[in-house]
């Protein structure tokens, strides 16, 4: 009975020592990922294995929503694609999809991104941050045409014109650069690859886009997820776009 | 107890003494009298030994986050962490501190109560925290799938207009020229000599764009005419016109997928503004607010 009791008491205590061992391995390990450079959590085997695992458990109950369970984005609602290795807002660092999963995008928070959006010219004042001119529904077929010569359409008339709106009156250039190459540092779309942010690049998804408008979000979530989880979070997604990262968890 | 007991010991464990309890409480007292002591006279706030892993610094127990030294860094040298110079980290560093002291020492003097920049960034902080609030409460495809339901109309694109507007030469008879425009058509253009403003000749308008051409008063009887339809005359200070529709466009609400990102920006605005009115509300009931007479 004694020792019954003793050997019991024995285990109690030894259970007690391994969660607190374990508590204190995982505290330290998240402590390590928080201490590291954020660009050199996926090259450390360890880091890494700690970084996927967490983040992988975050973006499935924080991102799926807009990005999808495995990051392919969702064209219809401008949610872009993370795995493909083209970065509206920034290059790929671990650090700037941290900050952006802090902060966000036009979320309301002063230190998120939103530096710009992209004008309704088919409305009467496309642009709330400063006087832009509407374009006409031909305009817009015009601006349409020549966006579509940079993927090969033949650049007539129609695209001419729109090439003068775009560099022109429309001031497209503004943002999306002369050569339409975009500018990642204000999450500005090129619009010389085939890598599309709304719709499939045929000329009516063009056409609602600059018509229409467009002003994604992206939420905030530095009062919801920790430090940890926010860091993780980001590195799973840089991971989505590096093969080898990805390789190395199969 | 008699003369020839032993004295008990009061350090045996195997016996109970009162002594020794007592003894072992006015250590205790002593002991942790000693360490409040220490602690009331050494104490800098609630002050902690080590910094967080999430942090880069502790200024005055007020944390500067690395995530936003990171961002800094890129702000200040346009390098990543793993490339800055020590001295880059330092300068970045030093920066930051100095910000937050300065911050500190702000809030000590009072300058959010006399210092309008920072009252309106203060303001507009809140303001946007609770906007903020409004984004992250991420709301689900139901919800917003009911709201661009509620508000259909505004997921309409503007419609479109082409259309001749001519005016009526002094001396035609403009009733006669509308029946003639009705019956054949623009062959009656040149017998009546009807001349076509500038005003929509530049074919296909938005409605916005056709009110703004023509005026409030043509607009309004170009938005009654359909396609191919031609208006009675109308009397304006310039002369008789007349007017005829080629084409007037007004589409229907665009899919809601279409224009989801728009009905979550509006549906988080209006959320904001439902939170920030709610936040007036609660600020108002909780505080003390006197108003002078007179000024109610």
């Amino acid at each position: 009975m004694f020792k019954g009791r003793i050997l019991l008491a024995a285990t109690a205590v030894l259970v007690l020592i391994a969660a607190i061992v374990h508590v204190s391995l995982r505290a330290h390990t998240r402590d390590a990922l928080m201490l590291a450079d954020p660009e050199t959590i996926l090259s450390d085997p360890s880091l890494r294995t700690t970084a996927i695992g967490l983040g992988t458990d975050v973006f499935a109950r924080h991102c799926t929503a807009c990005h999808g369970a495995e990051g392919r984005g969702n064209r219809q609602v401008g949610a872009p694609n993370l795995t493909d290795g083209d970065w509206l807002y920034g290059s790929g660092q671990v650090a700037e999809i941290e900050e952006i999963t802090l902060h966000g995008i036009r979320s309301g928070d002063p230190r998120g991104w939103d530096q710009a959006s992209m004008p309704a010219y088919g409305r009467a004042r496309p642009y709330t941050r400063e006087p832009i001119p509407p374009l006409s529904p031909g305009e817009i077929t015009s601006v349409v045409g020549f966006l579509r010569s940079l993927h090969g359409a033949p650049l007539d008339g129609a695209a001419v014109r729109g090439k003068v709106i775009f560099v022109g009156r429309g001031a497209c250039w503004d943002c999306h650069a002369d050569d339409a190459s975009g500018d990642s540092a204000i999450g500005v779309p090129n619009l010389l690859d085939d890598v599309w942010l709304y719709g499939d690049g045929s000329a009516r998804a063009l056409f609602n886009s600059i018509a229409g408008g467009h002003a994604g979000i992206s939420p905030a979530f530095s009062h919801t997820l920790s430090p940890v989880e926010a860091r993780a979070v980001a590195a799973y997604v840089a991971s989505l776009s590096k093969p080898h990262a990805k390789d190395s968890q199969r | 107890m008699t003369a020839k007991d032993p004295a008990p010991d009061i350090w045996s464990l195997t016996q109970p003494g009162a002594r020794r309890s007592l003894v072992f409480c006015a250590v205790g007292a002593v002991v942790g009298l000693l360490i409040a002591g220490i602690g009331l006279f050494t104490a800098q706030g609630t002050r902690t030994s080590t910094v967080p892993a999430e942090d880069v610094a502790l200024v005055n127990n007020v944390p500067i986050l690395t995530s936003d030294y990171i961002t800094q860094i890129r702000a200040l040298y346009d390098v990543p962490l793993s490339r800055a110079t020590p001295e880059q980290k330092r300068r970045a560093l030093e920066d930051m501190i100095r910000e937050e002291l300065y911050v500190q020492r702000g809030i000590e003097l009072g300058m959010q109560a006399d210092t309008v920049e920072v009252r309106t960034a203060l303001t507009g902080a809140v303001e946007a925290a609770a906007a903020a609030d409004a984004t992250m409460a991420q709301p689900d495809e139901a919800q917003l799938q009911a709201y661009y339901k509620r508000s259909l109309a505004r997921y309409a694109d503007e419609g479109t207009m082409q259309l001749a507007d001519y005016l009526v030469p002094a001396g035609v008879d403009a009733v006669a020229a509308v029946a003639a425009l009705r019956a054949a058509g623009s062959g009656a253009i040149a017998r009546y000599r009807l001349r076509q403003t500038d005003r929509m000749r530049d074919g296909e308008e938005y409605r916005f764009a056709a009110r703004i051409h023509l005026g409030d008063a043509l607009f309004a009887v170009a938005d009654r005419l359909r396609d191919g339809q031609v208006s009675d005359p109308v009397t304006r200070p310039d002369g008789v016109h007349i007017l005829v529709m080629a084409r007037h466009v007004t589409p229907p609400p665009r899919p809601f997928q279409e224009v989801r990102d728009r009905v979550l920006n509006d549906y988080v605005a209006v959320q904001s503004k439902v939170l920030t009115a709610g936040n007036d509300r609660f600020l108002r009931k909780r505080a003390d607010i006197l108003i002078q007479k007179g000024f109610e």
